[in-house]
């Protein structure tokens, strides 16, 4: 009933819609903060703002970024995974032992890409026709392939051989190929949202699941799929953490699924879903390696590591809250 | 059943309902329904709160399927398995609640579900797509950023991008639940104009309001249901308002239950000029101990936001409350709470109970304290009394220790009825209290509420039914757009005028 709270918007307003825009998207806080952080430490921080630094950096954020930007599929949708540390381990099981037998880096690549889907699509299936919540069974699976990777290699420590490494290593093009990978699967990515109706839908079954379904979308198969990318994504972030460092242990990637959440979440994808946008787990991601970087140049104790990561990630969950609320916006 | 037969030839019926019933549980809410639509007209349904409008709709829509009879299209039947099939075949609803995707723009809104135009590159084509959007809007007269998220846009135009995107989906019949509920005159206005270039336009428009002028306004024909049966149909000029309330009220009131009659005593609460913006407004009244207030109106009065302002759900932003003759504030339900207010809400499963608790431990909910003693809760006190309450309002069905989700809804609304007199409140607010709730238990519940007006509690009754009011308030106070309309004494009650008020049609009393 509201009857005297209807303002009629005028037309002029339109003509800041560019603005206003720019000031709508989800990365906006972020993307201001990471610039702002970025002039400070070119500022203060001697060796910050140099270019083997800066590819540092990214070449690092790499894996949590290709995830992430999976994952934040998985996000918009409305649901969560947090099983991405053990996927890329057991991925990363499953690159490592086809290239000890086969050799070569695409024939690993492949399977682990198989493997990662096919248990993004076990998550997938438990989250939605299973009716269990994703953060219940993301964490079921996440427990169930460490224990796995566990059993199965827990003495086992491989060393890859060159031509497997071909992911993570080197740098055929003057760029890491690490970076290469993640700007290819970003572009996918903007493809995918931009330009698919499974990318679109992803949005919608996400900001109004109920409108969702009275349009007919098929609700449950859209959010099953984005477990899948999610599961494939972990295989292709195997191979390039594999190429990095060369070397397998059943430990490998652990912790890396609340890394992959905080990127999303610092980036500015709307944890309950429907907002947000390629953009922002890359930018998230970015953030923690150059926070990250910035206190390994000041000498600060790898200590307080942990410490800042989780303020910052309370700190912009809380901000988003706050300026849903100055802004006075709906839900 | 013996429906007035529709006055249009059947052949020429672009959309039929063919005696169409749907029941819940055994119980029709709404049964036998002809019903014929032609491209190029506006047809209005009138009703009362749950005379059955919305489920036959949500019959027409694909989102129930019907328990007998059928739809026709062109002559054809045809059954749709979800609303997708129903929008397949021409048929959009735009519901009352805005149902867009509030992130994405305006343009993508229309595309959701539907085949997006795509580029030679073989991308969508954003450009067509807003293009077409445009077009869209241009041709209903609203100009609007259709790149702009819907989240930024007023109620008005999100009305106007549903209907868009209904015809984006190309509908020939676009089914309209109550479309003015969340706007102003100015814009009601607005939209009155898009439904007549709709109707030239060509299509079907199935209208569904509660307020009488609209009907008369814009509608060619109208049908009337109650009690879930078709009562009235006709061109709409053959009615005038009082033949058109006096179809949807019609039926002859029955006493439901007879109130031991006593002298109210000294005025309990007032309200001089209650307001919240958007709700309600100049809100004035006094409720005074052993009185039983009723409140009538139709949905979206503000009747359930008024009580929830009181209780300090979401408290009033403007005017005076006195309890006892001193004013108070109330801003939160412990404010409510602690002068002695106590709040039955409509929605008991969602808002009332914890239905997975037994019944004991709902009823010592908000009392636990009083068997609590360092931090323990004395179980056998509790229970003992729990049973006494139980007792009192003879709840039955089981024993005090099973989970309130297997009790019927009467006897759930009677385990909330215990929980909250637990805290022996001085004014209670019913929210409709016999929703959903069988004759039988109805009945105890109505001697619940008089002996508790017996006992001088002062008692404020929001209700839907009629008849409910009719049998248990000592005065009515009816409620249009937030509003009060007009208050009657006993000796005043009378079915049309309280309707006339509750729709808002002036009327002087007879």
């Amino acid at each position: 009933m509201a009857v005297e709270t209807q303002v009629e918007m005028p037309m002029a307003r339109a003509m800041t819609s560019r603005e206003r825009r720019w000031r709508s998207w989800p990365q906006t806080p972020s993307l201001v903060f990471l610039v702002v952080l970025i002039v400070v430490l070119c500022v203060t921080t001697p060796g910050f703002a140099t270019a083997a630094n800066l590819r540092g950096v990214i070449e690092q954020v790499a894996v949590v970024a290709i995830v992430a930007l999976a994952v934040n599929q998985v996000v918009l949708a409305g649901e969560i995974d947090v099983s991405t540390g053990s996927l890329v381990a057991i991925c990363s099981f499953v690159y490592g032992n086809v290239a000890l037998s086969q050799g070569g880096a695409w024939l690993p690549l492949c399977a682990a890409l198989i493997a990662g889907g096919a248990i993004g699509a076990v998550n997938g299936v438990l989250s939605t026709y299973g009716r269990v919540p994703s953060i219940v069974a993301t964490v079921g699976t996440q427990f169930i392939l460490r224990g796995i990777v566990l059993l199965a290699g827990g003495a086992q420590v491989l060393n890859l051989a060159v031509d497997s490494r071909s992911f993570g290593a080197g740098a055929p093009l003057g760029i890491p190929t690490s970076i290469v990978v993640l700007a290819a699967i970003f572009l996918a990515m903007q493809w995918l949202s931009s330009h698919t109706t499974f990318g679109r839908d992803i949005y919608a079954v996400g900001g109004n699941s109920r409108a969702a379904l009275a349009t007919g979308l098929p609700i449950h198969r859209i959010r099953l799929l984005t477990f899948v990318l999610s599961g494939v994504s972990c295989g292709l972030a195997a191979a390039v953490l594999l190429g990095q460092i060369g070397q397998l242990q059943a430990t490998a990637a652990t912790g890396l699924e609340l890394k992959v959440i905080a990127a999303i979440v610092l980036g500015g994808t709307r944890i309950t879903g429907g907002r947000g946008s390629n953009v922002s787990p890359v930018i998230g991601a970015v953030l923690v390696g150059v926070i990250l970087n910035a206190l390994t140049l000041n000498r600060v104790s790898g200590a307080y590591e942990l410490l800042v990561l989780g303020a910052l990630i309370l700190a912009a969950v809380s901000f988003e809250g706050v300026r849903q609320r100055l802004s006075g916006e709906r839900n | 059943m013996s429906a007035p037969a529709e006055l249009l030839p059947t052949a020429a019926a672009d959309f039929a309902l063919r005696g169409v019933g749907k029941s819940f549980a055994g119980v029709f809410a709404c049964r036998g329904i002809d019903l014929n639509v032609r491209c190029g007209e506006v047809l209005a349904i009138a009703g009362e709160n749950g005379a059955g409008k919305s489920t036959l709709m949500k019959c027409l829509h694909g989102y129930y399927l019907p328990s007998e009879g059928h739809i026709e299209i062109r002559g054809v039947p045809v059954s749709f398995r979800s609303p997708r099939d129903a929008e397949a075949a021409g048929i959009a609803m735009i519901p009352q609640e805005v149902d867009l995707f509030p992130e994405l723009s305006v343009a993508e809104n229309l595309f959701v579900g539907r085949k997006r135009p795509r580029a030679r590159w073989g991308g969508f084509d954003v450009h067509a797509m807003q293009l077409r959007a445009r077009e869209i809007l241009a041709s209903l007269k609203v100009e609007l950023d259709v790149a702009q998220p819907v989240r930024c846009l007023a109620a008005a135009h999100c009305k106007l991008v549903e209907i868009a995107r209904a015809l984006n989906q190309d509908a020939r019949l676009i089914i309209m639940d109550e479309p003015t509920a969340a706007l102003t005159e100015r814009e009601a206005e607005n939209l009155f104009g898009v439904v007549a270039q709709l109707r030239a336009r060509g299509l079907a428009v199935i209208y569904i309001t509660h307020r009488l002028e609209e009907i008369f306004r814009i509608s060619d024909r109208l049908v009337v249901l109650r009690d879930g049966a078709l009562v009235a149909a006709g061109p709409t000029s053959d009615f005038d308002t009082s033949q058109l309330i006096a179809a949807m009220v019609g039926r002859p009131l029955e006493q439901l239950f007879v109130r031991n009659p006593h002298p109210p005593g000294e005025t309990v609460l007032e309200l001089r000029k209650l307001a919240r913006r958007g709700q309600f407004t100049g809100i004035d009244l006094a409720l005074r101990s052993g009185e039983v207030l009723g409140v009538a109106g139709l949905i979206g009065a503000g009747r359930t936001a008024l009580a929830q302002a009181l209780f300090g759900i979401a408290p009033a932003d403007s005017g005076e409350i006195l309890i006892g003759g001193r004013a108070v504030r109330i801003r939160s339900v412990a404010d409510a709470v602690s002068l002695g207010i106590a709040y039955l809400p409509e929605e008991r499963r969602s808002q009332g109970l914890v239905l997975p608790f037994s019944i004991t431990q709902n009823i010592s909910f908000a009392v636990l304290a009083r068997f609590t003693r360092f931090g323990f809760v004395a179980r056998r006190r509790e229970a003992c009394f729990a049973q006494e309450e139980a007792r009192r309002f003879s709840i039955r069905g089981a024993d005090v220790e099973a989970p309130v989700e297997v009790l019927s809804g009467g006897n759930q609304q009677k385990v909330l009825i215990a929980k909250v007199l637990a805290l022996d409140p001085r004014i209670i607010v019913f929210d409709e209290p016999t929703r959903g709730v069988d004759v039988g238990a109805k009945t105890e519940i109505y001697a619940v509420i008089d002996a508790l007006a017996r006992e001088g509690k002062a008692i404020l009754l929001i209700s839907s039914e009629m008849n409910e009011l009719f049998s248990m308030a000592d005065r009515i106070l009816v409620m249009c757009k937030g509003r009060v309309t007009g208050t009657f004494e006993r000796d005043e009650f009378s079915a049309a005028a309280i309707g006339a008020a509750a729709a808002g049609v002036a009327r002087s009393r007879a």
